[in-house]
Formats: C-alpha cells, structure tokens, sequence
C-alpha cells in the first residue's frame, strides 16, 4: 500500500486498493459465503404445527359451541378466557408456520443418501477420467501446436483448435448426440455399410454409457487443457531438445526428461482446469445421457434447487463438490511439484 | 577417446531457393583442434549443423572416419555438439546433466553417476555434481557443457560460438581451458566463432568462411601472414587497403600505381597490367622513415594509443593509412608531414574482391 501510494500518488492507490477489496467481496467470499451459509441450517419440516393449528382451531370451534349454549357468566368467563388462550397459542404457531426457525448443524452434509453418495464418488471418478483421457488427447497436440512446427503451421493449428469455441457450448454438445444418437452419423454410416441392422433396433447404445459424455466432455474443455501446455510448451529452449538427441536420446526419453519434465506448470494447470469444468459441468451430461446414462452430481445439486426446491441440500452438496475440487488442485500441485507461481506464470 | 577425421565431400546445403553453403570440400584431421572462422550469417553454423547430423546436406557426403554419415541422425553419429546456449537440462542437477547421454545409451545409475563425476573432476568440477546449472556462474556452466558432451566419448566434439555469452575475462581463461582439455583428451574440436582471436589462440588449422563458402584453410600463422583472399586479408586482423591498377607483373612482384604513389608487392592472384588491384598491408609491417622498398609521404592526422602500442593514422590525397608502432617516447614529437616506408614482401596485391567490413 505504502508503495503503490508512492509509485501512484494517494488517490489512485486508495482507488486500486478499494477495487481490490470489491473485486474479493463481489466475487469470492459473497457468494461464496451465502452458499456456506445456505449450506449449514434447516428449518424443521412444517407438517406438525399445521397439524396442531389444526387441532387448536377445532377447540377454539367446540369451546364457542360451550360458550354459546353455557348461562352461568362465570363459567362463560373461563371459556372466553380459554378462547383467547388458544387463539394466541394458534397465532403463535401460525407465524412459526409461516417462518419455522433456523437450525444450524452439519446435517445437510450427513443426510446424503446412499445413492446420492454412490453417485458423488462416481462423479469424481468420471471427472478424474475425463481429465486423464484429455491429458493424453491434449499432449500430442500441444506437442505438435508449440515445438513441432513452423511458426505459420502453429497459427494455422491454434486457429483450428479456437474456431470450434465460437459456437456455443450447448450446440456443440448437441452436435456429439447426433453423432452419437441410436440414429446418429456413426450408427448411420455403420448401418448403411451393412454391419448394422438399424429397423431392427440393432444400433449401439452410445449414450447409455458414460463414454458418450466423456467424449463431448473432452471436446467441450480440450483448449482449456491445450492451451496452458501449449504456453508452458513454447517457453522450452529448443536447443535443450537438440541437445537430448545429440546425446543419444530416443524420442521418448526426450519426452520424458526434457519436455514432460518442463511442462509440468502447464499440465497441472490443464489437468486443474478440466477437473472443475468436467466436474461441474451439468449441460454436458444433462445432454448427452437424456436420462438413459446415469446421472452426474451437478445434476443432484440442480434437483435439490430446481425440483425438491431444497435450496439447503443443494447447496450442500454444492459445498461437498468444491471442497473435492479444491483437494484436487492441492494434491495435483504437491503432485507435480508446482507452487501457486509456476500456475500463476 | 580417439579422435576421427571429417571429410566433407562436395558437400552444398539449399534452403529453398537460398544456397546457405555452396559445394564445399573440407578435410579436418583427427585429433586436431579445427576452427571455422567467418561472419554470421556465413553458413557456419550450418555447415556444424550439417556435420552433427541435424541438417542433411543437399548434396555431397560427410564422412566421419572414413563413414558416410549419409542418413544418420544426430544420436547416431560419433560426434557431440556443445550449442551456443549451452542447452544445460534446467531441472536435472550438474551430474544428471552430464550422465545424460550414458543414461541414453542405458548405463547403470551407479556406474554413470560415478562417470559423471569423474568427467567433472577433468572439468574442475568435482563436487559439483549435486547443483542446478541455475547455481553455477556461466564459466561453470560452460565447463558442465563440456563434461556432458564428453560424457557420451565423442569422436568429434563440435562447438558452436560455445564462449560468445562470457565476458572478456573468462573468454581468454576459457580459450586456454578449451586448448587444454582438447589436448588431454585428444579428440577431434571442430569450433565455429565469428572472433579470430580466439580462432588464432585455439587452432590448430583455421578455415575461414564467406556467403557460403570456405576462402582459406590454413594455420593460424600462415592466415595472418599470408591470407588467399581480400575478403581473409581483411577480416583477419586489421589492414591497409589500397585500391589502384596493375602497371606490371613479374616473377611474382607486382608494380601497382595507387594513390599514395607506386608500390611493389607480393603478387597473390594472377594479375593483368592495366587490371584493378588491392594492394593490402598491415599497420604493424609500415615503419616510420625510410630505407624499405616502397615509400610514401604522408601528413600525420590522428593517433589512437592502445597501450604497449600506439595507432598513428596518416592521411595522403584523401587515402587513410594506419601505422602500429611500439609505445614510447621518440613519439612524443613526431613532424606532421612524414614519410613512412614497408618492404615488397609486406604488400600483398589481390585482384579486386569483396572484403570483409563492407
């Protein structure tokens, strides 16, 4: 602060610093903390109190029914007197109903079903997948966009790669389920060539399996793991490969001790980036399974908002995912032995 | 390690439509210390790049020890390559880095581990082994280079400009450090620079370069003392050059008639009279006063001391001519308008070509 006063004079300084500070608040720890928040109380299920409202109501009925036929005015006395205890007994509980108190405690996360759970673990599972088949999809790629060609060949492989980008995610998705639908461009062509009976329903199931959407997954987030590689990649020192096959090396062992080694920073990065998106990802595999494939947890997390309109629940397992996500960005960092630097480079 | 010769054989190298070497002959012994001298842009480094095995040659053979190396590659081939960068592996230690090309051909860690250190106690290096290249200073650095392309017992060690990234200082120390080990290990050095004086200091023989083409290959004496063309004369050392025409030719002598009056010298083209000719003679061989065969007045116009030896610069009808005389004090008063003398054998007369700066 003290420098940036210095180097900018006070009132920019206070402006960058206030900026700052907004930035954090705005888009970190408001909304985060409004789905922590949500995350960590309930409110008791409302059918009990109705029931005794009920039931209240249904005295107060039978007591004025008393009241009514009753002469004696002392005894009319107590029944009004029980009348109006009831009424505000009602009352009370009818502002409890309309508002029933918050509870805070941990019981969203340990409410999970077994089911729910099965289906978390899997997620995670799938997104590890998704994430281990783009890395292997994604290096040669990058290998070949950053070091193996000319630098017009590069341009030309880059603007390939981000021309896909400018449709829209969803039709992209879309595009995959008709390649891959019962009825879909490669059942079709196999069909047409005679190794399938298609009027018979001898299709393959594409989408019943998960792969279908690991494949859209891939091709939806593939720059998102190309791209740091291909930064990381571009910063090797040729010559250090040169040197390498002077010595002898063979084409994988340069892989393996010169470039894997120096791309690291970038393949953390990548394998990072298309964890969170694949993990999170709800269009991708809301599309591509139609209900036939199993589900996702961003799908339980829409459900529990949209559909049990349990917006605690939701965010309850919203928390859940971010937490694993965020283990996973620590352990791929000690993993590779990459610090917050080398990312932010 | 035994050194091998390299022949290269009507070697020529196009890029498209660009000749980066024209058809070359080359024939380096083995075990000597070989330098190839030129400016950048030459088609040196090409011609090294050619020799390690990255560049096939467009046409020609490249025979290392008597080899056709025709389709091998760089790791195939008996040579290793010290790059100009260096090209140190970043993220493996000193001695990983020198293991590396053992570790290639499939050594035991053990074994080339141990190998690795020997290789930088003959570098002066020893215990080294356990830095990064990041920890080392750049004379370090330069002697890791060295011990990992021995490492893999080269028959030919190729160095590509390996010293152009030190300073002054470490240069010189490096030149003799490079003479050194290329003696006690005895291989063939092929080293590329664009400075001559370490191409004088190191070699054993000298080639020098030009647009593609090799000008001269001889001893470090003989390219200073008698260089084949205006272009080595020029680029080698520093020169009087005197532009004039050929009056006659006999026996070897020359009689030319410049600007600054006619002057003998030795003939080193064929020469017709009436033909322009450069008569070339270096600053150290023209005395003050007489009694030389060829004489010139001139005014005195500049001096520039450079220390033990001072540069008097001369001037006649417009023609600049550079005299290095020896420091001292019979030159604290020198007449303005002198004459200065050079013997026939130190003028050396060239049919007219390109020279070196221009």
């Amino acid at each position: 602060m003290a420098s940036l006063a210095r180097a900018y004079g006070r009132l920019l300084a206070f402006l960058f610093a206030a900026i700052t500070l907004l930035w954090i608040l705005v888009l970190v720890l408001v909304p985060l903390g409004a789905m922590i928040d949500q995350a960590l109380w309930w409110r008791e299920s409302k059918g009990d109190v109705s029931l005794a409202i009920d039931r209240l109501y249904n005295d107060i009925a039978l007591a004025q029914l008393d009241r009514n036929s009753e002469k004696d005015p002392a005894k009319q006395a107590a029944l009004d007197q029980q009348i109006a205890q009831k009424q505000a007994e009602a009352t009370a509980l009818e502002a409890q109903e309309k508002n029933p108190p918050k509870t805070y405690g941990f019981a969203n996360f340990t409410r999970m079903s077994g089911l729910h759970f099965y289906i978390f673990v899997r997620t995670i599972l799938y997104a590890l997948m998704v994430t281990l088949l783009a890395l292997v999809v994604c290096y040669p790629v990058a290998y070949v966009v950053a070091l193996a060609s000319g630098p017009r060949k590069a341009i030309v492989l880059t603007v390939a790669l981000i021309i896909p980008y400018a449709i829209n995610e969803l039709l992209r998705v879309y595009a995959w389920l008709m390649i891959l639908d019962y009825r879909g461009v490669i059942n079709g062509v196999l069909g047409w060539l005679g190794f399938l009976d298609l009027d018979n329903r001898g299709w393959i199931p594409f989408l019943e399996s998960p792969s279908a959407v690991f494949v859209a997954m891939i091709y939806t987030y593939v720059l998102f793991m190309v791209f740091p590689m291909v930064n990381t990649l571009e910063t090797l020192d040729r010559n250090q490969i040169e040197a390498a096959r002077d010595l002898g090396a063979g084409t994988l062992r340069i892989h393996r001790r010169i470039i894997i080694p120096h791309a690291k920073p970038g393949i953390a990065v990548g394998c990072i980036m298309t964890f969170m998106l694949s993990a999170g990802s709800y269009s991708v595999p809301a599309i591509m399974t139609r209900g036939q494939g199993g589900d996702w947890f961003s799908q339980l997390v829409y459900r529990q908002f949209y559909e049990s309109n349990n917006w605690n629940m939701g965010s309850a397992y919203a928390v859940s995912l971010l937490v694993v996500c965020t283990a996973f960005i620590l352990i791929m960092m000690r993993l590779f032995g990459v610090g917050l630097r080398d990312i932010a480079k | 390690m035994r050194g091998k010769d390299v022949r290269l054989d009507n070697v020529t190298i196009r890029f498209g439509d660009t000749t980066a070497v024209h058809p070359t002959d080359l024939a380096i012994h083995a075990g000597e210390f070989f330098s190839i001298l030129g400016p950048s842009g030459c088609g040196k480094t090409t011609l090294l790049r050619t020799i390690s095995g990255f560049i096939e040659p467009t046409e020609g053979r490249v025979l290392i020890g008597g080899e056709d190396m025709a389709g091998k590659g760089p790791n195939e081939r008996p040579t290793a390559l010290i790059f100009q960068n260096l090209a140190l592996f970043p993220l493996m230690s000193v001695a990983e880095n020198v293991a590396f090309g053992l570790e290639a051909r499939g050594v035991a860690k053990a074994e080339r581990l141990k190998r690795a250190e020997e290789l930088l106690a003959l570098v002066a290096l020893g215990g080294f082994g356990g830095k990064k290249p990041a920890d080392l200073s750049g004379g370090q650095r330069q002697r890791v280079a060295i011990a990992r392309a021995l490492a893999v017992e080269p028959s030919v060690l190729l160095l590509d400009e390996p010293l152009s990234a030190l300073d002054l200082k470490l240069r010189q120390h490096m030149r003799a450090e490079l003479r050194a080990i290329q003696r006690r290990v005895g291989i063939t050095f092929i080293y590329i620079t664009h400075d001559q004086g370490e191409a004088l200091a190191m070699s054993d023989r000298v080639a020098v370069m030009s647009r593609g083409r090799v000008e001269q290959v001889t001893t470090a004496e003989t390219l200073y003392a008698d260089p084949a063309t205006p272009f080595v004369a020029t680029f080698v050392g520093e020169q009087n050059v005197l532009p004039g025409t050929v009056a006659s030719v006999a026996d070897g002598v020359a009689r030319i008639d410049t600007p600054l009056g006619p002057i003998t010298g030795r003939a080193k083209a064929t020469l017709a009279p009436g033909a322009a000719a450069l008569v070339m003679v270096r600053p150290e061989r023209v005395a003050l006063g007489t009694g030389r065969e060829n004489t010139v007045t001139a005014r005195l116009a500049a001096r520039h001391l450079e220390g033990p030896s001072v540069n008097l610069e001369f001037e006649h009808d417009g023609r600049r001519l550079v005299v290095t005389v020896p420091n001292g004090p019979e030159l604290r008063d020198l007449p303005s308008e002198m004459t200065l003398s050079f013997g026939r054998d130190d003028a050396l007369v060239y049919a007219e070509g390109p020279l070196a700066h221009g």
